[in-house]
């Protein structure tokens, strides 16, 4: 489509987001971010198979401030891949494609993401 | 392949300024892109003062006024001004519509007009969409009946049969939706894209086509279909308010389900 003299018009630069195209690539990105936390799970047991120095140092890094939020990061990531993959399913049964049901089940997506972290750290660290 | 930024020869510079030579304090701030293909230069956006005591109230209407007094240069296609021929379709204040239906009232501040996005520019807001043409021509949009032409009857469609085609028989092809998906963008020339898919439906749908199985087989395909992700930039941005995000759901559960 790149024409060597015709130049190309803009695109992303000046497109306006929606909330539909934010959560589209939102859950892309949500979707690698998982990868890499099977990864960081399958890693912590990785640890464990070398032994106890090993996965002390594990802890240790989890435990820190950083390591929290990488946590929480991942739990966030999978709630809203799963409430976003479960939106998916409703368009593929041929439900909310009208733009105010899309917007609405969008922020739905978003406000329960945030909400199934937080019980989730609550029920974990036992406050609840 | 997906390219996020402009091509170097498509970077927007800062243009020229063309000041209200009127009165009137009733002015808008009107920024256009340009390019003019008999200079050998970057794409630039011009800024116009327009006064709109003496405009009307589409951008189209704007787009005109600057034409007739500030820069006869400015190209634009147009040609019904009531939303029936599609020709105007560009991307004002970031999303795509039809000038001649846009209201400038309902912009606040600044208004920024730039050509249909991620195709070839022609002139100005000029855009080349020969490849959506014939991915359109690709579809097939025709009756395909094996009935003669010779029969001398029209053939018959009920009441709900005829239903079934409202919200697509509508579309009047102007490119907004599909200029306005990013897997179009990144996939123009595989991917149909929103507006000849929501076209294929329409023939899909049509109770005197007997080509249906046809006509599914031959979007079922992983580039052609399936690259729809439900972004729905389509939806909000056409101008007649009809749905294609919804129209290529059909096809999908269509398939799904045959």
């Amino acid at each position: 489509m790149n024409d060597l003299k015709n130049p190309l018009s803009p695109h992303l630069q000046i497109y306006r987001w929606h909330i539909s195209s934010l959560l589209s690539i939102s859950h892309r990105i949500a979707g690698v971010i998982n990868l890499l936390a099977l990864i960081s799970i399958f890693f912590w047991v990785l640890t464990l198979s070398f032994g106890e120095d090993n996965y002390n140092l594990f802890l240790l890094a989890i435990n820190s401030f950083f390591g929290k939020f990488v946590l929480i990061g991942f739990t966030w990531s999978m709630s809203f891949h799963l409430l976003s993959g479960i939106r998916h399913l409703f368009w593929d049964l041929g439900y909310g494609f009208e733009i105010k049901t899309a917007n609405i089940s969008g922020i739905i997506v978003i406000v329960f993401s945030f909400v199934s972290t937080i019980i989730f750290w609550l029920l974990a660290r036992g406050f609840i | 392949m997906v390219q996020f930024n402009l091509p170097k020869n498509s970077k927007i510079l800062k243009g020229n300024y063309f000041k209200n030579k009127t009165e009137s304090s009733n002015i808008k701030i009107v920024h256009i892109y340009r390019w003019n293909p008999e200079k050998n230069e970057n794409p630039r956006e011009d800024t116009f003062e327009v006064d709109l005591n003496k405009c009307g109230n589409k951008v189209l209407d704007i787009l005109n006024k600057i034409k007739n007094d500030l820069d006869s240069s400015l190209t634009f296609r147009k040609s019904c001004a009531h939303g029936v021929c599609g020709s105007c379709a560009m991307n004002v204040d970031g999303v795509n519509t039809l000038s001649c239906m846009k209201s400038h009232k309902d912009i606040k501040g600044e208004l920024r007009i730039f050509p249909l996005p991620h195709l070839k520019v022609i002139k100005d807001l000029v855009v080349d969409l020969s490849i959506l043409y014939k991915q359109y021509e690709s579809i097939e949009p025709w009756l395909k009946t094996s009935k003669s032409k010779f029969q001398k009857n029209e053939i018959n469609q009920s009441k709900e049969s005829r239903e079934k085609l409202d919200g697509l028989y509508e579309c009047i092809m102007c490119a907004c939706c599909s200029t306005s998906c990013p897997s179009y963008w990144w996939n123009g020339e595989s991917y149909l894209g929103p507006a000849v898919l929501l076209q294929a439906y329409r023939w899909i749908s049509d109770s005197r086509d007997e080509d249906k199985k046809e006509r599914l087989k031959m979007v079922a395909d992983k580039l052609k279909l399936y690259r729809c992700h439900t972004i729905m930039n389509c939806t909000s941005s056409c101008p007649k308010g009809l749905n294609p995000a919804k129209a290529i759901g059909s096809i999908k559960k269509m398939l799904a389900t045959s």
